[in-house]
């Protein structure tokens, strides 16, 4: 199918409804995947409060490999832990990035909103660089837990008032098409996935918090292996034993992402295949709150038999 | 004096400033500028303590398993939880991927533009097929009028890039394929993780992966494949760079106070020791002499605190500080840590695979042992342990026996305190914990780039690599890819150093 200036519009328009943006954006929306559909659009990644695992875990992408990413698929031009430029030619770039109207405005970490001087790059703070730098990008794609929804810098304590990055330019007043792509880290093939997609002209479907559905739209605990144990309520009471891990603090129940069905780190394994409870990362309420353990060892081991529940 | 400012260090983890003042063509004075602070220490309070591995690995994407480890340790120290022997030998296999993945990443993918002319490869005429792709990548790139045509390769800073056409072929072709290489050191880890990064299967009492035959040769067969890739790429490379750069053996040298805990534990004791060396003399650890100072960070002035009171209060308007990371001092002392540290301690211990390796480095290189302490001394240490920690996997896979149980048995004590000492592939590691009724009480951790990155101390003594910086020569006009060289060759991790 020819795509046309109408179909941007068009586009654009469910674009806007759907990001629960002002008609006024169309316009600019369209102009954006008219732009990505002409697949010249750079990535501009910034990393704020953030522990490069959802960099290093786009390095695990399994196909495209990571190779193909850097000199096939994308045009990186800034990334803090991959681009050569360092010092006054890392700010350089970092400027012709900003100016460069087309890019798409990838970020990792949260904001330190509270606390501006708790990250800073440049002589700059990062709230005020990661403004400048969504105002001029065609798109914001929120990689990992802590820029979709505040991840662990902004559980109960938060010292920096560490924000998401959706709320933080919501509240500056920047509207632009924003995707979260939640998860400690993303899983390579939904950041690759969604920027790939991105850079074909148009945004994947979306779900109410901004998730793309093709990853995010099942709870994990429907396609678990251990969800057939689950039903004859098989549970395991301490760590290593048989059965479901519900009632361990297993998150399955109640996390919407498609690790189940995917795997991690090319399908050879994943949390619950492992034994290990499922810990909510790609909820957006991970690691929030201090009286929510992800393990219930003490509840659990004094509760009545172990190898049934009556 | 002219400054050189370095913002943002790249190629490394994290947010890191480096200022120098340069005099007659050396620096003469360096500071060392943590910028990002998350306060994970301040999170962790009222937790339960089993949620510390989940939440402490977070800290860091690069090296999340020392956390997990460190933080287990942390949790069973305090609480006296035994894990079984096959828990202890997974841990030793995750570790020992993460470090693999970790020292191959830093090389080729943090280090190496430092020593490789990337605009060589528009001169590649020979049949290679990755580099022949690369170099129609890259003509495409300068040809499309893109603002950045082949980044993130390019632009760089200005320098003495080498004019060996071959090297900078061989060093290109080698950063890509690495790049599988390390990606299926994060599969080797997730074998017995779950998943990478941040593991899933390690808490406080063990690691609840069931062992199968599966599994275990899976992992074998990967093992081989990259120990094939660290013995006849990786260290050849690093010493081809050695070759290459010969005056780097003599810049970046730090003050020679080594510290290391020990890592890899075996039955009788860690695979690589702990200790401090100075002035040649090797001393066992105390971790008693082990305090943080904040004199120069961003946090309530203090007196220097053993980790157990140590506190995180930040205030990031105090004058005269200047850095995120705190000070950490052993016995008053800034101390260097990392694989420099471990292999020369382990060296001094007389650990017999680690003498022989030296040795056998120090002559293919026409080194004196000095030459370690160098900038491409860190890179061949790290380089070299890589080889050997490869090497040692196999014996503890071999170990691995499946029918025994991998979690221990959970006590129901639910106060103590304890420690966690182990090493992240950029040094000593260590977190500190105690519980009160179930919940975290204080908990706090020193992480390698605290000890290395650290600004000055309370007598205004420089940090490590304030130190190491000192007396860099530079070019005329230098933006400072020498004192990055420098920078780099302590692996850099400020994420983890702040946390």
């Amino acid at each position: 199918m020819k795509i046309t200036r109408r179909t941007f519009l068009k586009d654009a328009g469910l674009v806007v409804g759907i990001l629960g943006l002002s008609q006024s954006a169309v316009p600019q929306v369209a102009e954006a995947l008219e732009l990505l559909a002409s697949g010249r659009a750079p990535v501009l990644w910034l990393q704020g409060q953030a522990c490069s695992g959802c960099s290093i875990s786009l390095l695990n992408s399994e196909s495209p490999s990571p190779a193909d990413l850097l000199t096939r698929y994308l045009s990186l031009y800034f990334h803090h832990t991959l681009s050569a430029a360092t010092g006054v030619a890392a700010r350089k770039v970092l400027e012709q990035s900003i100016a460069d109207e087309r890019t798409v405005l990838v970020v990792e970490g949260s904001v330190p909103a509270g606390m501006p001087k708790a990250c800073t790059l440049g002589d700059e703070t990062f709230n005020e660089l990661l403004i400048r730098a969504a105002k001029g990008a065609q798109a914001v794609v929120c990689v990992g837990a802590c820029a979709s929804f505040g991840g662990i810098p902004a559980a109960q304590g938060n010292p920096t008032g560490a924000l998401d990055v959706p709320t933080f330019l919501q509240q500056a007043g920047i509207e632009k098409p924003v995707i979260n792509l939640p998860g400690c880290p993303t899983h390579p093939a939904w950041s690759v996935g969604t920027i790939l997609h991105l850079l074909r002209g148009s945004l994947p479907e979306l779900d109410e918090l901004h998730r793309p559905k093709a990853y995010y739209n099942e709870l994990l605990h429907d396609q678990c292996p251990l969800f057939a144990k689950y039903q004859i309520q098989e549970f395991a009471r301490l760590p290593g034993e048989d059965g479901c891990l519900f009632k361990l603090g297993c998150q399955g129940a109640i996390t919407k992402a498609d690790c189940s069905m995917r795997g991690w780190n090319g399908g050879v394994n994943w949390c619950v295949r492992t034994r290990g409870v499922c810990v909510g990362c790609a909820r957006p309420e991970f690691a929030r709150d201090r009286d929510y353990p992800f393990y219930r060892i003490h509840e659990s081991a004094t509760n009545g038999p172990r190898d049934k529940e009556s | 004096m002219a400054k050189v400012i370095i913002d943002p260090v790249t190629r490394i983890e994290g947010h890191l400033r480096i200022d120098t003042e340069v005099s007659n063509q050396r620096i003469v004075n360096a500071w060392s500028k943590g910028e990002m602070f998350r306060g994970f220490e301040a999170l962790l309070k009222g937790r339960d303590p089993f949620d510390s591995p989940v939440i402490t690995q977070r800290i860091c994407g690069v090296c999340p398993v020392s956390h997990a480890v460190a933080s287990c340790k942390a949790v069973e120290n305090s609480l006296g939880i035994a894990i079984p022997e096959n828990a202890r030998l997974m841990r030793n296999l995750i570790l020992g991927s993460n470090y693999i993945a970790s020292h191959l990443t830093h090389f080729y993918q943090l280090s190496a533009l430092d020593f490789i002319q990337a605009e060589a490869i528009l001169k590649y005429r020979g049949s290679n097929r990755s580099l022949r792709n690369l170099r129609t990548w890259v003509e495409q790139e300068v040809a499309s009028k893109k603002i950045l045509p082949a980044a993130p390769f390019l632009p760089h800073l200005k320098g003495d890039y080498p004019k060996d056409q071959a090297w900078n072929f061989r060093a290109l072709q080698h950063y890509l394929e690495s790049l599988d290489i390390r990606k299926d050191a994060h599969t080797m880890a997730a074998l017995f993780g779950g998943k990478m990064p941040h593991t899933a299967s390690m808490l406080a009492g063990g690691v609840t992966t069931r062992l199968t035959p599966d599994l275990v040769e899976n992992f074998r067969v990967r093992l081989l494949r990259i120990r094939q890739f660290i013995d006849e790429t990786y260290l050849p490379d690093v010493l081809q760079a050695a070759k290459l750069f010969k005056n780097y053996a003599d810049i970046g040298s730090g003050n020679a106070i080594y510290l290391a805990y020990g890592v890899f534990d075996e039955k009788d004791g860690p695979f690589l020791p702990g200790g401090l060396l100075q002035d040649g003399q090797q001393r066992p650890l105390e971790p008693k002499k082990i305090a943080e100072q904040t004199f120069h960070s961003y946090y309530r002035e203090g007196s220097p605190r053993h980790p157990y009171q140590g506190e995180t209060l930040p205030d990031a308007e105090k004058d005269n500080a200047y850095s995120w990371i705190k000070a950490p001092r052993y016995a008053g002392m800034p101390c260097e840590v990392g694989p420099l540290a471990r292999l020369m301690i382990a060296y001094k211990s007389g650990v017999a695979p680690v003498r022989k390796r030296v040795a056998t480095l120090l002559a293919q290189l026409g080194w004196q042992e000095r030459h370690l302490n160098s900038v491409l001394g860190r890179h061949a240490t790290r380089a070299l342990e890589t080889s050997i920690i490869a090497e040692r996997m196999e014996l503890w896979l071999d170990q691995l026996t499946l029918a025994n149980p991998t979690v221990g048995e959970i006590p129901s004590t639910t106060s103590g305190q304890g420690a966690g000492l182990t090493e992240a592939p950029r040094g000593a590691l260590g977190h500190w914990l105690t519980v009160e009724q179930n919940k975290i009480d204080n908990y706090q951790c020193i992480v390698p780039s605290t000890w290395n990155f650290s600004p000055a101390g309370q007598e205004g003594e420089p940090g490590p690599v304030e130190a190491a910086l000192i007396g860099t020569p530079v070019a005329t006009g230098s933006q400072g890819l020498e004192a990055a060289r420098v920078v780099r060759s302590f692996d850099p991790c400020i994420a983890c150093a702040i946390h």
